[in-house]
This record gives C-alpha cells, sequence and structure tokens, in this order.
C-alpha cells in the first residue's frame, strides 16, 4: 500500500468506512446506503451526494471495483487493496476501543 | 397554462448555499423551478406553496455519467432537475421532521464538493486572470503603442474588471476557509472580515493601476 492511500484513507470517514465494510459483497450504492441504516437502526443515513463523490474517489483510488451495471445502477466490490485499508482500519478502531474501555472502567 | 415568472439574480460562484435557500423561500412561496437561464434568470411557476428542499452538486463525473448519478439520488428520493453552468440541480419535498436534508452527510465530502467547484470553475478565472487581465491593465496603463485617452478608459476598465476578480477570489477563499475550518457562514464577524478582505484587494488593485498609470 502506497504512502498517499494511507494518508488519505487512514483514519477514514465513517462513509468510507461503512462503503468498505458493505462492499464486502457486491452492491450498489443505495443498497448501501439501506444496508447502513439497518446495521445503525436509521442512525447513520448516507446522503448522495457523499455516496457518489465517495464511491468513485475509491474505485479511482483501487478501493473498490465496479462489476456490472443493473437498472442504471452499479455494482461494485471491495478488492485486495481495500480489504487491507479496511483491516489497517478496523485495527485502529479496535485500539481506540479498547484504550476507551480501559481508561473508562 | 400556468402562471409564470422569471427573476434575475446573481449568486457568487461559491454561494450555492444562497442560491438554495434562495428557490426554497421562492417554493414556499408558491413558485416552482423550472429552469435557469443565461446568465442568470430563474424561471418559475405558480404552485401550491410547499417546504421543499432545494441542493446544488457540483460534479462532472456525474454529469458525464448522468443516468447512474441521476439514479443514486432518485433511489435517495431526489428530484433531478437539470445542469446549469456545471452545477447539478435536486429538489426533495421536506417530510415531517426531515426539513433541511443534505445531499452531503459528513464535511469531508462538503470540502471536497468545494474543491471540485474551485478546480472546476475558479481555476479558469486565475488564468484568465493572469494571462489576460494584468497583462492588459499593465500594458494599457503604460500606454503602449500611443498612450491616447481611449487606452486610459480601456486602462480603468481593466482595473475594473481586475477588482471585481479580486473581489470574487477573496468571496472564494474566505468561503472555502470557513468550510475548511466548519465555521458558520451566517456569522458577522466573519462576514465583516470577508467585506475587508474584499476591500483591501479593490484598494490594492486600484493603487497598482494608479502607480502604473502616474509612472508614465
Amino acid at each position: 500500500m502506497d504512502a498517499h492511500i494511507k494518508k488519505v484513507y487512514v483514519p477514514m470517514t465513517e462513509t468510507g468506512f461503512y462503503i468498505l465494510l458493505c462492499l464486502q459483497e457486491p452492491n450498489h450504492g443505495y443498497g448501501v446506503v439501506q444496508k447502513v441504516k439497518d446495521l445503525t437502526n436509521d442512525a447513520i443515513c448516507l446522503a448522495p451526494g457523499t455516496m457518489y463523490g465517495s464511491l468513485s474517489k475509491m474505485e479511482k483510488d483501487g478501493l473498490i471495483t465496479f462489476l456490472r451495471e443493473e437498472e442504471k445502477r452499479k455494482i461494485y466490490q471491495i478488492t485486495n487493496l481495500g480489504r487491507e485499508v479496511l483491516e489497517l482500519e478496523g485495527k485502529r478502531i479496535e485500539r481506540l476501543y479498547g484504550n476507551m474501555k480501559e481508561m473508562m472502567s | 397554462m400556468r402562471e409564470t415568472k422569471k427573476e434575475l439574480k446573481f449568486f457568487t460562484i461559491p454561494a450555492y448555499r444562497k442560491e438554495e435557500e434562495y428557490l426554497s423561500k421562492m417554493h414556499a412561496k408558491g413558485w416552482r423551478l423550472t429552469r435557469v437561464s443565461w446568465p442568470c434568470v430563474y424561471h418559475f411557476e405558480k404552485c401550491e406553496p410547499e417546504n421543499v428542499s432545494y441542493r446544488l452538486d457540483y460534479n462532472q463525473e456525474g454529469v458525464a455519467h448522468k443516468n447512474e448519478y441521476v439514479q443514486m439520488f432518485a433511489d435517495c428520493g431526489w428530484e433531478y432537475l437539470f445542469d446549469f453552468v456545471g452545477y447539478s440541480y435536486f429538489r426533495k419535498v421536506a417530510g415531517e421532521g426531515q426539513e433541511n436534508e443534505e445531499i452531503f452527510c459528513d464535511d469531508a465530502s462538503r470540502l471536497e464538493m468545494m474543491r471540485r467547484v474551485f478546480k472546476g470553475r475558479v481555476t479558469p478565472l486565475i488564468v484568465i486572470f493572469f494571462c489576460m487581465i494584468l497583462p492588459q491593465l499593465s500594458m494599457n496603463a503604460f500606454g503602449y503603442g500611443g498612450g491616447s485617452r481611449a487606452q486610459d478608459v480601456i486602462a480603468l476598465c481593466f482595473v475594473a474588471l481586475a477588482a471585481l476578480y479580486l473581489v470574487l477570489f477573496s468571496a472564494f477563499a474566505v468561503q472555502f476557509y470557513q468550510y475548511e475550518k466548519n465555521l458558520d457562514i451566517t456569522d458577522n464577524k466573519y462576514k465583516a472580515k470577508y467585506v475587508g478582505v474584499a476591500a483591501l484587494m479593490i484598494f490594492f488593485v486600484v493603487f497598482i493601476g494608479s502607480v502604473f498609470w502616474l509612472s508614465r
């Protein structure tokens, strides 16, 4: 993973994190929006401008890849690079959470 | 035939927030936006007054891949209207407890949009400013090729043009700064700052212009 990707994506936005998390299975943008709504009990509602911008940026950076188009919706899936970023970010959040538990108990 | 009306209204390039507010207000008064035409004419038709959010996006990639772009917004409940000079216009009826819904849900993507506006709209202005306006201003002010009265008038026109450009640049710079720092744009403290920066810029251009003019 090159330094640029690391700098831009670690730490990443909540939107970016949920996109990568959900795209471990093929899905389109709106599918991700719905899934995140379910996962967070409606607490996080991803907006279309943010989604469109993030998806095209992540595709350009090679974190996700375009599979096919279904009814005008682009289906994406995570790439190996995307998985690496997700794992790195997961570890960071784990550390954050661990430290919080330690300090707050 | 529905009753229609037109309004000429200017917003500076980065002031899309104000434009959105204006369009929502018009809709609340019973005027629905139908199109925007050159230079900045807003066309409305009479409708039932309704609480509707208007939102502008600036995404050249979206405009190039219109189908999927519009579909994404449609899935989220946004009606696509049209594009005008790079901006895409969307609207959505505000439901219960859903007033002021946004098309961006984090600051990173809001800033990203500002960057796209900057690349698409402000960079060409900067190029025009340095490659055309400044050289023309100095050539006419120095009186290349004669130094007639007409050239003085032209020089003054270019001073005015340069001042206008600098005001636009400073407006953009200040707004960009505010976005980056996540500041409240309606705060009067920053409005004063904004006017201050603009005034300084004008003063600077007039000063440079008169130095050129006097030094002949």
